[in-house]
């Protein structure tokens, strides 16, 4: 499970970099850079509740909630 | 930037601001660097000093900018070079953030369990911190920092990771809007970018007060050290991103932009996009997984 995440993480990344490219390429003209911007948020909100719902089924342990010995 | 008319690059005469930024530079580095290094009580004024002839210089030049934009002084190669001067920035700041998220891969996933006995660091373990167990998240064998306990991921970090991806709806929204040269649509988004910043960076430091209450504080060995540079240069950004919106803000409602034209728009919609994406990551690679 924890690979999905990466992976699809990796994949918003991706579009980032689609969008950064599509900006300097396209000199304002393209519709590409607002398009993969909007690929990149739509994808992030899917992970977001992705994460939500794996840590609410147990898929996902966060290590964030146990005490450390010091 | 406006119409591209001129057939020639423009280059400005007598351009004051980059020796103003490198005097500001100077005095900001030269007084960090004392304060870090001197042991007596070295007041941290001589830092703000320059931080305050940086602000005034950034003003200034990126007014100038503007003004010279406005004026359609700019033609397509000035509007290129805007353009190669973005990805020269986004990619210092890609390294920037590599750096801190490579010293806690490296840490969390090679040093510390090496130190508990994996793989070839047996007798490390053995011999030099018997007893060191090497689970993630620690403050190492030296336990520097004592006892100290994580942040929830469910409570604040859950809260800042919804208004910012919120934030990001909202720019993407004001960034389609844009487009079709609705002016009051875009105002309205970008303001509510702004806001949202604002209420994240609120969180971020009631986040900060909780962590010192459990103890975890910058003294707390490689995860303290790695949780405060990530989280607090990431809100370092969300500062300058939200101001960076809220001028554009202004800029738009004084009729700057062009549906064709609107690269200062793009430029700081795609950077709030990419403080976004590193908070993502930090909320999965530090916080869950």
């Amino acid at each position: 499970m924890k690979y999905l995440i990466i992976v699809a993480f990796l994949f918003i990344l991706f579009s980032l970099g689609q969008a950064l490219f599509y900006m300097v390429k396209g000199k304002g003209k393209s519709q590409n850079t607002v398009r993969f911007l909007t690929v990149r948020i739509i994808a992030s909100v899917v992970l977001f509740i992705f994460i939500l719902l794996a840590m609410k089924m147990g898929w996902v342990v966060p290590h964030g909630t146990k005490m450390v010995p010091g | 930037m406006s119409e591209v008319k001129a057939d020639q690059y423009f280059v400005p005469h007598q351009a004051r601001w980059p020796i103003v930024g490198s005097v500001g530079l100077t005095t900001t580095v030269v007084g960090a660097a004392q304060l870090l290094n001197s042991e007596t009580a070295m007041t941290p004024w001589m830092m703000y000093a320059g931080l305050l002839i940086m602000v005034i210089m950034m003003f200034g030049w990126f007014g100038e900018v503007i003004k010279e934009s406005e004026e359609g002084l700019y033609n397509t190669d000035v509007d290129t070079s805007f353009r190669m001067g973005m990805i020269w920035f986004i990619f210092s700041e890609v390294m920037f953030f590599a750096c801190f998220f490579g010293a806690l891969f490296y840490a969390r996933s090679l040093s510390v369990p090496w130190l508990g006995g994996e793989g070839t660091g047996l007798s490390t373990n053995t011999e030099l911190w018997n007893g060191y167990e090497g689970v993630w998240p620690t403050n190492g064998p030296g336990e520097l920092g004592g006892k100290f306990e994580i942040l929830d991921p469910f409570h604040l970090p859950l809260i800042n990771t919804m208004l910012l991806l919120t934030s990001s709806v909202t720019i993407t929204i004001a960034h389609h809007a844009v487009r079709v040269n609705n002016r009051m649509q875009t105002i309205i988004w970008l303001a509510a970018t702004v806001l949202l910043g604002a209420i994240f960076m609120y969180f971020q430091v009631a986040e900060y007060i909780e962590a010192y209450h459990l103890n975890l504080t910058l003294e707390s060995g490689i995860y303290g050290s790695t949780f405060f540079l990530l989280t607090g240069f990431h809100g370092m950004h969300v500062t300058l991103g939200a101001i960076m919106i809220a001028i554009i803000t202004i800029r738009v409602a004084k009729g700057h932009f062009k549906p064709e034209n609107h690269f200062g728009f793009e430029a700081v919609a795609w950077y709030w996009h990419f403080v976004d994406v590193v908070w993502l990551g930090l909320f999965i690679f530090v916080y869950i997984l």
